[in-house]
């Protein structure tokens, strides 16, 4: 076979050039192999790629096992080739131009997709540097402008509007609200007091005026009781002028309370309380566990005009002592026994008489009725074993025995020997006019007897202080009366203290009741009683016990601190339905 | 010259930084607010006010060193004032928020600034140690050059190639046709192909070096080792150069976010006062 290999060489400013070398040979065959008749010098054709031979006159094309060879854009294996038909080997185009039966064949070579230039090619396709993997530092410091305001101010602010509620938003129901709302949070400075969480999602709860600090009219709405820390009268440096609830109570500081506990905050001025106030009674105090003025209970000193003191001290020289105006000995009654009317000998503790209030913290009052009245009869006569003295004023007890001797008189039947006839009658029996004036006498004299007499006045004395009163010649006075009663409820009214918090510790462990013999011992605990398990406020090895453990800074009966509470909220008017939050 | 930003007039703003956090931590240590420290007393609005205009002068930088030659101190006074006091914005924002984090956009503005500090920090140790290390890898050669290199090399290979078998030639061509130097950000920072075609080839030849045409096998691995070490040393200082530059991608979007958090900050903080 002959034939003529026309390599074609297209030039980039469109020239053509044509080489044409002629061979004889069996078979073509095509590669970048030097061997081969059919020449393809570049790298991505095989050393021999494909072979072309002639068999019945036509022209046949086979490629090497794993060499690519299209015919007319179809991948093809061993392929016959008429003239017109173009093959692909590579990046080259192999057309057949001529068959002459056979004889001689005429074969066009172009290299239609050349590799190109190695440096354009690499420079292409390596990124040298980081502008050109699609950063821009302008695009994303815009992104991370735009990331921070959308996060940390449009949500929140969107988010705040739920709580000032559009129409719109109205119709979300408020738990979907307070989910909605929650973004605003992002904006608090630190979590709410856990008093406050209940409003704390709204800000504008208490944050009234933008840009205007929290004012003392926005804490009164709830906290409208505040009193002073001293009367601003009298302690005009106490005064805390100028100062607003936010100066002292700091909110936003977590999951505490905004009330302040800590120790120095007290301390700072009772250190040296004299320079606050010259005339101070108030004795200066650094630290509850060291150095702590011992107690000094305001005991009453005189019962009638209701006078009490507050010097003494319970750790004595002299200590305390009340104007009980009772006669009562402490240690007779917890002797391990006492004699009951009814049930014989009995041991008495402290709770048969003193009980703990509802709150748990203080006593309840004692009432002879409930607290003494079973083993301490009022019976006044043996032989009216049935009428016992009322146990309220000397005038209601004057009266009762009075009438009950005439109501005796006149019924009959009084069994006392020595009493006349008339009286001792049958009970029943009528009287004549004259008679009934005898026995009323009789009545008179003995009521008079028995008031003044040992199951009167003797009976009272037992335990009250009696005193003898001029007989106004009226029918409600005996002679005598009693010094009114008013035990003092709380010998400390400055501190506060829970029984019920001590409830574990016997009551003897503080108050030393066995040792009391008359009812004017103050039988109540010194400091270091309560030293001895109360510490500082950074005590280590004592209960840590700061200022207001015990102690309150805004004081019950003092003047206002803050602003009234507006009037609005005081009044009785009613809350237009519109203006109503849903 | 790199290392003369830390050092620069003999620790100048070094000094000047630690008088400030000093100052700010002895005022801190003697402060003795009503509850816990916080941005709210009078020492944290003052520690915020340092800390916040410290922030906005330190931004300004990016605007100063565009401009050459303007100002009366020159551009090293700004970069070395921009690194120590940039670190003293750290402890004063810390002593301005009483060390109280929470969920909350003020922390979030503290994070931003934690990562533009770190990250200038991070940007500082490059700028030191990176200069020196692309000078030396570079030895005198432009980018240029060395890519011509390595054209030629491509060129010569493949040539070589061509006379040798098939499998070799496929290798030679993958090698010369698709390595790749640089490429996408994570291949510039990690500065090397573990895939590389370059590397393949030349371990293929090595491998079939008993086939014959031992003259050219020996041409052909020298061209491919040439080549594999012009291609580490440009992916070195494609790596090098991309470090230099991508901590600025952390640095200065979380700045400018810092900036509108701080303006965020300051309006919430003062709306509810």
């Amino acid at each position: 076979m002959k034939c003529t290999i026309r390599h074609i060489t297209r030039r980039a400013r469109g020239g053509v050039s044509i080489r044409d070398v002629e061979v004889e040979s069996e078979t073509i065959r095509a590669g970048r192999g030097n061997d081969c008749e059919l020449h393809l010098p570049d790298p991505r054709v095989l050393l021999h790629h494909a072979e072309f031979s002639i068999r019945n006159r036509e022209m046949y094309a086979s490629p090497a096992p794993g060499a690519d060879m299209q015919l007319n854009d179809t991948l093809a294996q061993v392929t016959r080739v008429s003239p017109g038909d173009k093959l692909r080997l590579g990046p080259f185009e192999i057309v057949l131009e001529e068959n002459r039966d056979g004889e001689h064949v005429v074969l066009t070579a172009e290299l239609i997709q050349p590799l190109g230039d190695e440096l354009e090619n690499l420079l292409s396709r390596s990124k040298v540097n980081v502008g050109r993997v699609g950063l821009s530092m302008r695009s994303w410091a815009w992104i991370g402008a735009l990331v921070a305001a959308v996060a940390m101010f449009v949500v929140p602010w969107i988010a705040s509007l739920y709580f000032n509620p559009s129409p719109l938003l109205m119709v979300l129901n408020t738990r979907d609200q307070r989910v909605a709302a929650a973004p605003t949070t992002w904006w608090s400075t630190g979590g709410i007091s856990s008093a406050h969480k209940f409003f704390g999602q709204s800000c504008s709860s208490c944050h009234a005026t933008p840009f205007v600090p929290v004012q003392d009219e926005t804490c009164v709405v709830c906290h409208s009781g505040i009193q002073h820390h001293t009367d601003p009268a009298v302690f005009t440096k106490a005064s805390f002028e100028g100062q607003a609830c936010q100066s002292c109570h700091k909110e936003h500081q977590g999951n505490s309370t905004v009330a302040r506990s800590d120790q120095k905050f007290c301390v700072d001025c009772h250190a040296d309380i004299k320079d606050y106030s010259g005339d101070t009674r108030l004795r200066n105090v650094t630290d509850f566990g060291n150095d702590h003025p011992d107690f000094r209970p305001t005991v009453l000193v005189d019962a009638a005009l209701q006078i009490t003191e507050r010097s003494k001290t319970m750790s004595g020289p002299e200590l305390p002592r009340e104007d009980a105006s009772l006669k009562f000995p402490h240690d007779k009654h917890l002797r391990s026994e006492v004699k009951h009317p009814e049930r014989g000998n009995i041991s008495l503790e402290c709770i048969d008489c003193h009980e703990v209030d509802a709150g748990g913290a203080y006593m309840l009052p004692l009432s002879f009725d409930r607290h003494c009245h079973q083993c301490h009869s009022l019976k006044f006569d043996v032989y009216i074993p049935d009428r016992e003295m009322i146990h309220g004023t000397p005038e209601t007890m004057f009266k009762q025995i009075r009438d009950v001797y005439d109501a005796v008189a006149l019924r009959g039947g009084y069994e006392e020997p020595e009493s006349p006839a008339l009286v001792r009658r049958r009970p029943g029996t009528p009287l004549t006019p004259e008679e009934k004036a005898v026995v009323l006498d009789w009545s008179r004299e003995k009521a008079e007897q028995t008031i003044k007499g040992r199951f009167g006045r003797g009976l009272c004395e037992g335990c009250h202080q009696v005193f003898d009163t001029p007989l106004s010649g009226g029918s409600t006075g005996g002679g005598w009366s009693v010094e009114p009663v008013s035990p003092t409820h709380r010998w400390f009214p400055a501190a506060f203290f829970s029984h019920r918090s001590h409830g574990d510790v016997e009551c003897g462990t503080c108050h030393n009741a066995r040792a009391s013999t008359e009812a004017q011992d103050v039988i109540m605990p010194n400091a270091a009683m309560c030293q001895s398990c109360h510490g500082g406020e950074s005590a280590k090895s004592r209960v840590p016990s700061t200022c207001v453990t015990c102690h309150s800074f805004h004081r019950e009966g003092l003047p206002l601190m803050g602003p009234k509470r507006p009037q609005i909220f005081g009044s009785a008017k009613p809350i237009e339905p519109q203006s109503v939050v849903r | 010259m790199q290392e003369s930003i830390l050092v620069y007039r003999h620790l100048f703003y070094f000094k000047i930084a630690v008088g400030l956090v000093a100052a700010a931590a002895v005022a801190y240590a003697l402060h003795n607010p009503l509850g816990q420290p916080n941005g709210g007393t009078w020492l944290g609005y003052t520690l915020g006010g340092i800390a916040g205009g410290l922030m906005i002068w330190l931004a300004w930088f990016g605007v100063r060193k565009r401009k050459y030659g303007v100002g009366k101190l020159p551009l090293e006074d700004w970069l070395s004032a921009h690194v120590y006091l940039g670190l003293a914005v750290l402890a004063i924002s810390t002593l301005h928020a009483g060390f109280q984090v929470g969920v909350n956009i003020h922390t979030v503005l503290y994070v931003l600034t934690i990562i533009v500090i770190v990250s200038g920090l991070i940007g500082v140790y490059f700028y030191v140690r990176f200069p020196r290390l692309l000078s030396e890898n570079r030895r005198g050669m432009s980018m240029e050059i060395m890519f011509g290199q390595i054209a030629e090399l491509d060129r010569e290979m493949r040539q070589i190639a061509m006379e040798l078998d098939d499998a070799t030639n496929a290798a030679v061509l993958d090698a010369t046709q698709n390595t790749v130097i640089g490429g996408s950000l994570i291949r510039q920072l990690r500065g090397r192909d573990p895939d590389c075609p370059t590397t393949a080839a030349r371990m293929f030849v090595e491998r079939s070096e008993t086939r014959g045409h031992d003259a050219r096998r020996r041409q052909l691995i020298t061209r491919i080792m040439r080549k594999e070490e012009l291609v580490r040393r440009l992916r070195l200082d494609i790596q090098l150069r991309a470090w230099l530059r991508v901590w600025l991608f952390v640095h200065v979007p979380c700045s400018i976010a810092a900036l509108v958090a701080l303006a965020v900050h300051i309006v919430t903080v003062f709306y509810y006062w």
